[in-house]
């Protein structure tokens, strides 16, 4: 019987390793690709996702099962975790390469990627994280609205924002997109 | 462009895998035996206290003269290994406390590379020009364990290789003072 994540967050307060490990395993994918969606760091996005999961065995831990799902929270937790080491950069951001398939009949891919990469990023702070909830993660409107504190209004409009600029900043890959399927 | 070709050029930007350090590395920093202390160390008090309680009233109600009797020596012995027990017990947890408390060394007033962790609850120190030292915060079994200092605190000081090591940790890491023993690695 799968066991809900308060008990498994008890079990790991007691030592028990393998149940932080299977809350890691069923969660960490989603998180440290927002993480490195966010940082454009995978040594950033490792260690944030690894705090993240060591502050749920801390005594002062916030997660509340009565209030939110796991997945929500440690969302919330790797979106204040990011935005921690971005303001820490003070816009000194040295951010990785990209991640690139390398086949040379990807360049127009590859190319599309970076444009897309460096779209995302030219969006205002909070357009981008809801951005990237909402179509990297297929989270739900009420899911980002309680990782981001805001009314599912707020996110909707904010998401319809984003999309309307990244539309605009991207207008110029579509066709090219169309001759690459 | 309208949603479904937006989707499909957003998606062009991929993530990468997480590295395979992230696993191994979370593993690294579980806090490897913590365990809850009050209640445990409750069930030791409880449990000693009881063994104790018993053979004062066995021996109150018979003639046995403990000091003749080799049973004694044999008691004796079971209480010293089950304290150590208790000690070796409670090493690990103040490891993990140590380890969270993101500890600074320092050798002679000078700061020295960060700890390292081995097993059994043994922490190795970098002491420039003398080697590595591991010590312990109780009495190990094997040979060549020196007590050379003490935990005060948020405080870890003692003596390596004639140098005066001091490892300040950010937060208390226990109740009351204890002895550190240490040996130099091989």
């Amino acid at each position: 019987m799968r066991k809900p994540p308060e008990h498994l967050i008890r079990d790991a307060k007691r030592g028990k390793e393998a149940a932080i490990l299977h809350l890691f395993d069923e969660h960490h994918l989603p998180l440290f690709r927002f993480a490195w969606r966010l940082t454009g760091s995978v040594s950033d996005a490792e260690d944030i996702v690894q705090d993240c999961f060591l502050a749920l065995l801390r005594p002062d831990c916030g997660f509340d099962p009565a209030r939110s799902s796991i997945r929500t929270y440690l969302f919330g937790a790797i979106r204040n975790q990011s935005l921690k080491r971005l303001q820490r950069r003070e816009d000194s951001i040295t951010p990785e390469p990209s991640y690139h398939r390398t086949p040379e009949t990807e360049v127009l891919r590859i190319e599309a990627a970076d444009a897309v990469a460096s779209a995302v990023d030219g969006l205002p702070a909070t357009q981008r994280e809801v951005l990237l909830l909402a179509h990297y993660e297929q989270l739900s409107l009420t899911e980002i609205a309680e990782i981001t504190h805001l009314e599912v209004v707020a996110v909707k409009s904010r998401l319809q924002r984003a999309r309307a600029t990244l539309r605009e900043t991207l207008a110029a890959y579509a066709p090219r997109m169309e001759r690459c399927k | 462009m309208n949603n479904t070709e937006l989707d499909r050029l957003l998606d062009n930007w991929e993530a990468p895998p997480p590295p395979p350090s992230i696993r191994s590395g979370l593993q690294a920093r579980f806090p490897q035996s913590e365990r809850p202390e009050f209640s445990h160390r409750v069930r030791w008090v409880l449990a000693t206290a009881v063994a104790s309680v018993t053979l004062v009233f066995g021996m109150a109600q018979s003639d046995w003269r403990p000091l003749e009797d080799p049973l004694m020596g044999s008691l004796t012995h079971l209480y010293e290994g089950l304290a150590e027990g208790i000690e070796a017990w409670r090493a690990p947890g103040i490891v993990a406390q140590i380890r969270r408390s993101e500890p600074k060394v320092y050798v002679d007033g000078q700061l020295a590379p960060p700890l390292k962790y081995g097993p059994a609850a043994t922490i190795d120190v970098q002491v420039p020009g003398e080697g590595v030292y591991s010590f312990i915060s109780f009495r190990g079994r094997a040979s060549g364990w020196t007590e050379a200092g003490h935990i005060h605190g948020k405080i870890i000081e003692f003596l390596a290789g004639g140098r005066q090591v001091r490892i300040e940790c950010n937060n208390p890491i226990v109740d009351s003072d204890r002895p550190v023993f240490v040996r130099r690695r091989p």
